[in-house]
């Protein structure tokens, strides 16, 4: 049994991860930079350690400086929560270098599924589809420009290295491909430290359809069915719910397929602990492999709902050698959940972080409403990291009923001294596409050309 | 002024609902204001659990300290690292500085401790130690003020 756990994370996933920890009698560590003193985690947490400067790489990606904490704070295990280190093998092995448990996949694992490249490799090893395109990295312009003949345009130019939806553009002839081919690279570099990419086929009107997966150490998997999370903005998630539309309405015999192909290249890459496999389905009910986020995700509670099964806790009793105590066939879905993310932007000015100190604040209740946030009245959010300052998730019996609810939810919302989303959120849950369960990964972008043709048109 | 007397100031706040509090003295100038949430005035019935807002600790609520610090006032020598800190290069040897050691910018004042390697950590400032706030031996984070020093 762990005795003490250090959260190597920030904001509303690092106030998760503490009440996970605290059910099950654990001791927990906060760890934090100088300008998240008042942050929620901080207080929250048993101890807390101040690890460095507002930057991210001079706090969070500091390897040296959480183990320094996480020795002189004596911990047994350390969760790494999502973004950050927590796909890091590197970060991992140092930690069992030092006896202290990771809270995630095995570095073997990690290493098996290694850059999105060879993911790839290993889904079409386990007999799963992948979209159409390069073997691996594509080594130059050339091959770019052959590859893409190959397969047709248009395509996705994607950095190996890259992860929640950062580096990936589109191409739609050779001209726009040499040139992306070569920005790409250069941003990756820059971004992830590796500037390889590779190019796969660009599937019309996608959906992203998401299989939640766990696993313990004696090579037990089982999948805890789907999320989708189409709606996205420049391909970030918006919306996630359990269970697809599309699958519900379009393709139920999908869910099985997906699920099972989810746990075979996970067996694959021998995976451990929480993970998440990526698919693309088409309108044709084709699904291809995408990725597989090596990590619990910020969209975990919306499977937690339709399953009744605490991912969290499950990933802490799995870390600490404990066997899966679920077989797929214990597996059921109750129910309807959507997760709507709440950021600090402006939606009527392009979305343009707006940090700062939150003067009220009064979140949603009521029943079948979670929120997991950390943010709180007098709370000031610092303009160094992602804006995202909070989820709120609604169960319903079904669709309908989940759709009502959280537009009674999100009504319900007081939040002044900062922008946020919430009332574009709102009017996605209005939107009669939404309503209908319609949409694939281009629908905001069509609900904003929609929206701000009405603009300009009132303008002039 | 030190956090001893400022917590101590704060406790008194807290006891007696004193919201404001202002104190200048000769070099530093305090101001403290409290917020009203973490009080018990909210009609509750028999069975409400006491809120987690309700027992936030002071940190959430507005402190702020002036320091009006004239070219003689004191500067903090602050931990550059998360790790353990020892006052002497080895159990049996005396320690690096003492109240009163003169230091220069590179003159080791003590050593932080983090995954087994040694750091030696230096003063960076030229001046007389004055205070030493921390204990041998100890843990210490990221940014701790870790000696008082009077620049010269």
């Amino acid at each position: 049994m762990f005795e003490k756990v250090l959260v190597a994370n920030r904001g509303e996933i690092a106030v998760r991860i503490i009440r996970a920890c605290k059910e099950l009698n654990i001791r927990t560590v906060a760890v934090y930079s100088e300008v998240d003193a008042n942050s929620m985690h901080v207080q929250m947490a048993d101890e807390a350690i101040c690890i460095g400067n507002a930057a991210s790489s001079e706090s969070y990606l500091r390897i040296d400086r959480l183990i320094s904490a996480a020795e002189i704070a004596d911990v047994d295990a350390i969760h790494p929560g999502y973004g950050f280190l927590s796909e890091n093998a590197h970060f991992a092995e140092v930690c069992e270098s030092c006896n202290i448990r990771f809270i995630g996949p095995s570095p073997h694992a990690m290493n098996a599924l290694g850059d999105k490249a060879v993911s790839r490799a290993l889904a079409k090893k386990a007999g799963v589809e992948t979209p159409p395109g390069s073997d691996g990295i594509v080594e130059n312009e050339k091959d770019a420009l052959a590859i893409a003949k190959r397969i047709g345009y248009p395509v996705m130019i994607k950095a190996v290295a890259g992860g929640g939806g950062r580096g990936m553009r589109s191409a739609h002839n050779d001209i726009s491909l040499v040139k992306g081919y070569h920005t790409s690279r250069t941003e990756a570099e820059k971004a992830f430290g590796n500037s390889g990419v590779y190019i796969e086929k660009y599937i019309e009107n996608p959906h992203h359809i998401e299989i939640q997966i766990l696993g313990d150490n004696k090579g037990k998997i089982i999948h805890l069915g789907e999320r989708d999370c189409s709606v996205q903005r420049r391909n970030q998630k918006l919306i996630e719910e359990s269970p697809s539309p599309l699958l519900e309405n379009k393709f139920r015999k999908l869910r099985d397929k997906i699920g099972k192909a989810a746990v075979r290249i996970a067996e694959a890459a021998r995976y451990t602990n929480a993970g998440t496999v990526e698919f693309i389905v088409d309108d044709h009910g084709n699904f291809y492999f995408l990725e597989v986020n090596k990590r619990i995700q910020v969209e975990h509670p919306v499977t937690e709902e339709v399953t009744g099964i605490d991912l969290v806790r499950y990933q802490i009793l799995l870390a600490m050698g404990e066997p899966l105590q679920h077989s797929q066939g214990d597996i059921t879905f109750k129910g309807h959940a959507i997760e709507c993310r709440i950021n600090a932007e402006d939606p009527f000015d392009d979305f343009s972080p707006s940090p700062g100190r939150i003067e009220m604040y009064y979140q949603p209740g009521g029943r079948g409403v979670r929120m997991e946030t950390h943010a709180y009245a007098g709370y000031t959010i610092p303009p160094t990291y992602d804006s995202m300052i909070g989820k709120l998730i609604v169960t319903g019996k079904d669709r309908r009923e989940a759709i009502d609810r959280m537009n009674r939810a999100l009504n319900e919302f007081l939040i002044t001294g900062i922008k946020t989303t919430v009332s574009f959120q709102q009017a996605i849950m209005q939107d009669p596409n939404f309503r209908r369960g319609v949409y694939s990964t281009n629908f905001v972008e069509q609900l904003l050309g929609g929206a701000r043709r009405e603009l300009i048109e009132e303008k002039s | 002024m030190d956090i001893k007397d400022i917590k101590a100031i704060i406790d008194l706040m807290k006891k007696n609902s004193i919201t404001e509090f202002e104190l200048e003295e000769k070099d530093s100038k305090l101001r403290l204001k409290r917020g009203l949430n973490g009080t018990s005035q909210i009609a509750q019935s028999d069975d409400v659990v006491p809120m987690i807002s309700a027992a936030l600790p002071i940190v959430a609520q507005t402190v702020s300290v002036v320091p009006l610090a004239a070219p003689t006032g004191e500067i903090d020598i602050k931990s550059p690292m998360v790790g353990t800190l020892y006052r002497s290069p080895s159990p049996e040897a005396g320690h690096y500085v003492e109240i009163g050691t003169e230091v220069s910018p590179d003159t080791i004042v003590c050593i932080i401790e983090a995954m087994k390697v040694m750091n030696e950590i230096k003063a960076e400032v030229k001046g007389v130690v004055t205070q030493i706030l921390i204990e041998n031996g100890k843990p210490v984070e990221f940014g701790q003020p870790l000696f008082k020093v009077r620049p010269a």
